[in-house]
């Protein structure tokens, strides 16, 4: 009977032992596991980075998109956040920046241009609004249905004159800052022009005032 | 001193080079700015040539018309006059032209020029001067009192032009400009 009992406690011990070896072993194991995968997720995401800064990178570089600047240089500044080693990305990268910064400058010089544009469009708003008057008594002449009456429209716009004898100039074309003009004439000659040809299409471009407000000079350009 | 001099006087030669071949070789823009001015001359006297034909132009008016249009060209030039009725050309001087069109022997006149072209495009001359050809077709309309077509024809006529920079001095400041001059006006062809 007390054999039986100490046979059986040692069973029990065994058994406990065994139980303790088989946790630890299979413990083990599955720590050993998950960094396994852990590695392998971490390797995956680092391809998948690569693949998607080398499509994008590449994409930027054909122009192959319809991404605006400020799109294509945050993808770039994500990219760059990754800090990827991979040789060819980092080529990609360096093409990819030069390219972005040539942008950049385009961008910022057509902005100017249409900047200086638009106030050159304004300024001559601005200028054709001040000679508004004049320029409405030249196409009243031009327009005038008879004879009689360009006449008298001739004498009125006269009056904004100093004399019938004041120069009348025609830019005819002004490139590289060169103006090449017409033949002077006067403002008589050129308001009976109007008359006859019966078409104003011309501009002014500037025009000199006396002390009385009199219209000493006038330089017109062909629109 | 003098070697002052020299290179003063050497860098103004080279200067007014420049200057002058600035001028002789115009640009692609420039040159189509006169090419379109001499147009526009030739344009000009089609309207005056209609507005000295018509009957319902008041006589000072016309005479004050003619004034402008003789201005247009050259001293000296020559517009010639043909009829389908005759073939040799009649040629007269520019204001005795415009003073015979004045008094045409009809109680209404139409003239209409058109086909306004360059035939030969203006070409620099040795001495500055740009020479070209614009060819015009008008079309010639005269009625009797009773508003009858009494005659009618179509004539090519080719006007030599010329243009020529020249300078003057306005508001104190020197303008260069481009003098446009036309020259005869010969009958190339007419037809009913």
């Amino acid at each position: 009977m007390m054999q039986m009992k100490r046979t059986n406690i040692s069973f029990q011990r065994i058994s406990l032992i065994m139980l303790i070896v088989v946790i630890a072993l299979g413990g083990a194991t599955g720590c050993k596991s998950k960094k396994k995968l852990a590695k392998e997720q971490a390797a995956a995401e680092y391809a998948a980075r690569v693949e998607q800064a080398t499509r994008d990178l590449t994409a930027i570089l054909n122009d192959d998109n319809s991404w605006s600047l400020e799109e294509k240089e945050r993808r770039v500044a994500t990219i760059k956040g990754w800090n990827l080693q991979d040789e060819n990305v980092l080529n990609l990268m360096d093409q990819v920046e030069d390219k972005l910064a040539q942008e950049r400058a385009d961008a910022m010089r057509k902005a100017e241009e249409d900047r200086l544009r638009r106030e050159e469009e304004e300024r001559l708003q601005r200028e054709a609004a001040k000679y508004n008057s004049v320029e409405n008594q030249f196409m009243a002449i031009a327009a005038a249905p008879d004879v009689n009456t360009a006449n008298e429209k001739i004498d009125q716009a006269m009056r904004l004159f100093a004399s019938p004898d004041v120069p009348v100039l025609v830019i005819i074309s002004q490139v590289g800052g060169f103006n090449d003009y017409d033949k002077p004439t006067t403002i008589s000659k050129y308001l009976n022009y109007l008359k006859d040809q019966k078409v104003y299409n011309n501009r002014i471009e500037q025009v000199k005032y006396d002390g009385n407000g009199k219209i000493i000079e006038l330089e017109l350009i062909k629109k | 001193m003098k070697k002052i001099q020299f290179i003063i006087a050497v860098l103004i030669g080279i200067f007014s080079v420049n200057i002058v071949q600035a001028q002789d070789d115009l640009s692609p823009e420039r040159k189509q700015a006169i090419d379109s001015l001499a147009l526009e001359k030739v344009r000009d006297l089609s309207k005056y040539i209609s507005i000295i034909g018509s009957k319902t132009t008041p006589w000072s008016e016309a005479n004050r018309v003619i004034d402008r249009a003789d201005e247009l060209f050259m001293a000296g030039a020559e517009i010639g006059v043909s009829s389908i009725s005759r073939p040799e050309v009649a040629y007269y001087k520019v204001r005795q032209y415009f003073e015979r069109l004045m008094r045409l022997n009809y109680d209404r006149v139409e003239i209409e020029w058109f086909k306004i072209e360059y035939v030969s495009d203006l070409q620099r001359q040795p001495d500055g001067t740009y020479v070209g050809v614009i060819t015009i077709f008008q079309k010639f309309k005269g009625y009797d009192k009773e508003g009858g077509l009494v005659y009618e024809d179509t004539t090519k006529k080719d006007i030599t032009v010329y243009v020529k920079r020249k300078e003057t001095q306005i508001g104190g400041r020197i303008i260069g400009f481009w003098d446009v001059l036309l020259g005869d006006m010969r009958v190339k062809e007419t037809s009913k």
